[in-house]
Formats: C-alpha cells, sequence, structure tokens
C-alpha cells in the first residue's frame, strides 16, 4: 500500500498535466480500487506538507498548499487575480451550479452577463463543458483547474458553505439541474 | 480597468435591479423572509430616479422591478379586491421574494469567494509544461567511462606536440577540404582515424567541426552506432559535393 502510494506521489509529480485515475490504474498496474485508497491516504499524508493533492472529476495533481502562497507567490512574482465584483457573482452561479448557461446566471443576477461570461472565459477561470439539452442547446459553464488554483481550493466540494439565514446548507439544497428563467 | 465595459450601474453602485431591491431591504435593516414588498415600491421608485446616469439598455430591467412591486402593492391595497386577485398576488410577491433569496445568496457566495481571494491562500502546479529531463536512452555509466578513458589517451599523446607547438592553426575550411579529399580516396572513415593525425585538442575541435559543416552541406553523411561509440564518416552520393 506504501509503495504504491509513493509511487503515484511520484508520478503526479512528474505529470503535466492533471492525471485521471484510469492513468495511474495503467502506470502502477493496481486496481482502481486500490488508487483510489491510496489517492486519500496520500492526501491525509499530504496535509501536514508543502503540497496538496487537488482532484477535479477523476483527475488528480499535486498543487502547493495553500499555506505555503505567500511563498510561491512571492518566488514566482506572480500577480494576485483581479476581479470586479459582478464577475464573482457570475463566477460563484456558476461554481455553485455548475454546469450552468448564461441565461441561468442571467435570471439569478438579474442582469445581461455576456461581458463577464466573457471575462472569466478570458481569465480561463470558467470554460465549456457542454450544451444544455434545452431549446436552442445553450452553452453549459463550468469551472477550471485555474478557478481552484486561485481560490485555493482542492476541489469543488470544498467551496465555502453560505448558510440561509435560517442556518441551512444553500449549497445542498440547490437543485442540480436549474428551473426555466424566470418571466 | 479589468472590466470597463461589463453591463452594471455605476452612480451608486447597484450590481442590478435585484441588487439595488436587496440594498433597500438591507438598508432598513428589513428580512427578505417577511419584508411585504409592496411597501418598497415608493422607495424604490425614489431610488430608481435618483440613478440619472443609467445605461439605457439597463433601464427596463430596473423598472420591471418597479413595476412589479407597484403592482404587488395595488393589489394589496385594493379593497375590492377578489381572493383569486389576492392569490395571484402572493404569488408574484413570492415568486419575486425568491429570486431575491437566490441572488441573496449568490451575493454571499461571491463575497465569500472574495475574501478567500483576499486571504490571498490560491495554490499552484508546477509551472513549465516541460517533461522533467530524461537522459539519453542507452547510456550507462560504463561507456562513459570507456569514453573518458579515451579522451585521457587522446591527451596523454596530445601533450608534447601541443607544448612543442603553442601556436598551431588549423582552419575549419581547410580541414573540411582535406577530409572531403580524403573522402574521395576512401568512401568511409572514422572520427577516431581522423584524429590520430595530429591528436592535439585543437585539432580534434577543428575537426569536428569541419564534420559538422560537411554534413550541414550535405557532403557526408554520419553515423554512431552506440552513444560514445566512434563516429562513421561516410561521402555521400557522388555529385552531391559543394560548390
Amino acid at each position: 500500500m506504501n509503495e504504491l502510494r509513493s509511487a503515484i506521489e511520484a508520478v503526479l509529480f512528474v505529470a503535466e498535466k492533471p492525471v485521471t485515475v484510469g492513468e495511474l490504474v495503467r502506470a502502477t498496474g493496481a486496481r482502481p480500487r486500490e488508487v483510489e485508497q491510496a489517492l486519500a491516504a496520500l492526501e491525509e499524508l499530504r496535509g501536514s506538507s508543502g503540497l496538496r493533492l487537488q482532484r477535479d472529476g477523476d483527475a488528480w495533481r499535486l498543487v502547493t498548499s495553500p499555506e505555503s502562497a505567500r511563498a510561491v507567490t512571492a518566488y514566482l512574482g506572480a500577480d494576485r487575480l483581479r476581479i470586479s465584483h459582478a464577475a464573482l457573482e457570475t463566477l460563484s452561479v456558476i461554481a455553485y451550479r455548475q454546469p450552468a448557461t448564461r441565461a441561468d446566471v442571467e435570471s439569478i443576477r438579474g442582469v445581461n452577463c455576456d461581458q463577464t461570461v466573457e471575462t472569466l472565459l478570458a481569465r480561463r477561470l470558467i470554460e465549456e463543458v457542454g450544451r444544455a439539452e434545452r431549446p436552442g442547446r445553450p452553452i453549459l459553464y463550468g469551472t477550471t483547474w485555474e478557478f481552484l488554483e486561485c481560490f485555493g481550493l482542492s476541489s469543488i466540494d470544498e467551496l465555502p458553505r453560505v448558510l440561509t439565514p435560517e442556518g441551512e446548507r444553500l449549497d445542498e439544497s440547490a437543485p442540480r439541474e436549474f428551473a426555466e428563467p424566470i418571466e | 480597468m479589468f472590466e470597463s465595459r461589463s453591463p452594471r450601474v455605476t452612480v451608486e453602485g447597484f450590481e442590478g435591479p435585484l441588487d439595488l431591491l436587496l440594498e433597500l431591504i438591507e438598508d432598513q435593516r428589513l428580512d427578505v423572509l417577511t419584508v411585504r414588498l409592496g411597501d418598497l415600491a415608493d422607495a424604490y421608485l425614489t431610488r430608481v430616479r435618483g440613478l440619472v446616469e443609467l445605461p439605457a439598455e439597463e433601464v427596463a430591467s430596473f423598472l420591471l422591478i418597479a413595476s412589479r412591486l407597484v403592482l404587488i402593492k395595488a393589489r394589496s391595497i385594493l379593497p375590492q379586491a377578489t381572493t383569486e386577485e389576492l392569490a395571484s398576488a402572493d404569488a408574484d410577491e413570492a415568486e419575486l421574494r425568491q429570486r431575491l433569496l437566490e441572488y441573496q445568496a449568490v451575493r454571499e457566495r461571491a463575497t465569500a469567494l472574495r475574501a478567500r481571494l483576499d486571504q490571498g491562500q490560491r495554490v499552484y502546479h508546477r509551472e513549465g509544461g516541460s517533461p522533467v529531463e530524461l537522459p539519453p536512452r542507452g547510456g550507462d555509466s560504463g561507456a562513459l567511462a570507456a569514453a573518458w578513458q579515451k579522451v585521457l589517451a587522446l591527451a596523454r599523446t596530445a601533450r608534447e606536440p601541443e607544448l612543442v607547438t603553442p601556436g598551431e592553426r588549423y582552419s575549419v575550411e581547410e580541414r573540411a577540404i582535406e577530409i572531403e579529399e580524403l573522402l574521395q580516396a576512401r568512401e568511409a572513415v572514422s572520427f577516431s582515424t581522423l584524429l590520430l593525425e595530429r591528436p592535439t585538442l585543437r585539432f580534434a575541435i577543428v575537426t569536428f567541426l569541419a564534420i559538422l559543416d560537411l554534413f550541414r552541406r550535405g557532403v557526408i553523411d554520419l553515423d554512431q552506432e552506440a552513444l560514445f561509440d566512434d563516429i562513421t564518416i561516410k561521402r555521400r552520393g557522388v555529385g552531391q559535393t559543394s560548390e
């Protein structure tokens, strides 16, 4: 088990892009279930180090820990992401409801969102993930690896929870398939 | 700077009609869940009137919300309203309230995301996209050692003449012509044979550069069986020589 865990860590280290469970299975010769378990163990192990595992769907990769962001940012000379409140609102609709269409975003925000969606696409915080099975086949948007990186998230499951006034977890009660736009 | 063309209401910093309504409710410390939305109609209209520089394309969306507020208010205060009308007014208000709640949640999430950004706790992946440098295939330390032995042997034989003639001069062009002539006589020659003539370092460098030049000009073919092996220099088909 330790051996598999180390092997997976090593593969993730040299990988240029996120590695899927299937690729890890092929590389290590282990069973998918064993790989998943090893990934979970690795995730726990990494918790105290400067590197973390990041997951999107069934793809994984190694990233720096949020705690070491200051040093890494200083070393890379990276710029902090600047983003307007309007763009953040659009981003939050897409992040929490994904996949979401422009119409979804507009019906919630009550304003035209073309510009903010364009901005988010250009910043690679969101991307097209498919088309909705409804008239007009509108484009569906979802968040990207860059989004997870910018917000220091290990996966979409780590999005900050927001409570309703009654203390209900909004995020869990939110319908996955969004209703038809109002009006 | 980052989003100058985005649609937004600039004057008082509202993002849109729902944002304005929500601000109104929060300013008066009212609860979205319980506030009678019809009561806000007058205040809302006043605020919309105040937004003098409202972009034309945004006016409609503000007026739409304003008209719904007025309608809700009107229905609720009409004494002769039928139960049907009242029910319809309730449904209308409930729907608008639902939208407000949804929007409120989005605004809070956006604020939560902003807080994460402000903490600066982002993460990074390994940058570059270039793979980890791999050593060339077939290389082994034994071959490297053998190559080093050759260099040492060359250096030993080279030391003496080099000390004697420190000012030796070879030109790459001359050496290239020499090699070309040599290859007219015999089809192939090994690099080590070419070096035997004058085994000094400078001679070796000039010879190597001459070979590269000949190869570039398509005069010769080069062949090396394995890493660190001797290089075989072959004449390319007749008629392909330079000039």
